[in-house]
């Protein structure tokens, strides 16, 4: 099976048919995408930061990164649940969609670098855990979370001027 | 002048014609505003959670104040520099839309809730962190929270109505 006929049978699916035959749907899921987007960025912003070295609510980075990471993962769930169920409305539309091709590949991008930080930097944590600033490997860790999650929402509004809307 | 025929006369003028006939301008802005809108909220998540009792109880509320209220003052600046922008290129998109009249009672309330909440407790001492959360300000506290979810919910429904 292709990868296009996936995404037409996703398209010919009965939940893709049931958003865009009800046209109040679409608008609350995305509303509730933008609400879950907005949740995840100001949360990891501020670990982000804090992980450059700038002072946060508290000293400790292992105590900021523990109370946080809830947060920005319960947030990214109900991302992930609204994005597929925006998805499945329009699967082929968006799958050839070159700004959300491109999203994919920076939230991937994301992810790695959320892998090597807790590989590398956050391995170390206790000895650096109220030092300031930060180790480098943490400081970079930092900077290109928040370089790569800001291209995500930028990348991520275009969809919404590109797309070949179908319905 | 009504406020649709402002809208109509907005729309006419040369800055409104430019920001909407250069392609990037419009999604620009839009990004820049739903950044500044989760600078916002990650800061109005942590200072009302804490005010509510359920989020690090072992750091002064002003602390923590001191620390993100700043932050929802620069947010705000950058909210009504692009969202005022994002009105003069397309006036009948909002200006005639209750959704975004919603929107902006809300804002306005969430802030008064701010003001009279949390900016009160910059000049206390750090160390003053008395058994005094009051069921007020844990319920202004949850209250506010919910108004900033709300805000963005209908900052992205105004482009479906």
């Amino acid at each position: 099976m292709s990868l296009q006929t996936v995404l037409q049978s996703i398209q010919n699916s009965g939940l893709s048919l049931w958003i865009r035959q009800n046209p109040a749907i679409f608008p609350i899921i995305e509303s509730l995408h933008v609400v879950a987007i907005t949740l995840v960025f100001g949360t990891i912003m501020i670990v982000d930061l804090r992980l450059l070295g700038f002072a946060s609510h508290r000293r400790s980075a292992n105590k900021l990164i523990a109370e946080l990471l809830p947060f920005t993962w319960g947030a990214f769930i109900l991302a992930v649940v609204t994005g597929s169920l925006l998805f499945t409305a329009n699967a082929p539309a968006y799958a050839n969609n070159t700004q959300f091709q491109l999203k994919m590949l920076v939230m991937l991008a994301a992810g790695v670098n959320m892998v090597i930080f807790h590989m590398t930097a956050h391995r170390r944590i206790a000895v650096w855990d109220s030092v300031s600033p930060p180790p480098t490997a943490a400081r970079l860790a930092g900077v290109t979370s928040l370089i790569l999650w800001v291209a995500v929402i930028y990348v991520g509004r275009w969809i919404g001027f590109t797309l070949d809307i179908l319905f | 002048m009504s406020v649709q025929a402002f809208g109509q006369w907005l729309y006419t003028t040369p800055a409104a014609a430019a920001i909407r006939e250069t392609v990037w301008v419009i999604p620009t802005v839009q990004a820049i505003h739903i950044l500044s809108i989760a600078v916002l909220v990650g800061s109005a998540l942590v200072s009302n959670l804490r005010l509510a009792g359920v989020f690090a109880a072992d750091e002064a509320p002003t602390t923590i104040i001191r620390r993100y209220l700043p932050w929802m003052w620069c947010a705000l600046a950058v909210l009504l520099l692009t969202g005022l922008l994002l009105i003069v290129a397309e006036p009948g998109r909002t200006l005639n839309n209750a959704v975004f009249w919603t929107k902006m009672a809300l804002v306005l309330f969430a802030f008064v809730l701010t003001l009279v909440f949390q900016k009160p407790l910059l000049n206390r001492q750090s160390a003053d962190n008395g058994p005094d959360r009051s069921t007020m300000t844990k319920s202004a506290a949850w209250l506010s929270l919910g108004l900033w979810l709300a805000v963005i919910f209908c900052g992205r429904f105004i482009a479906y109505t």
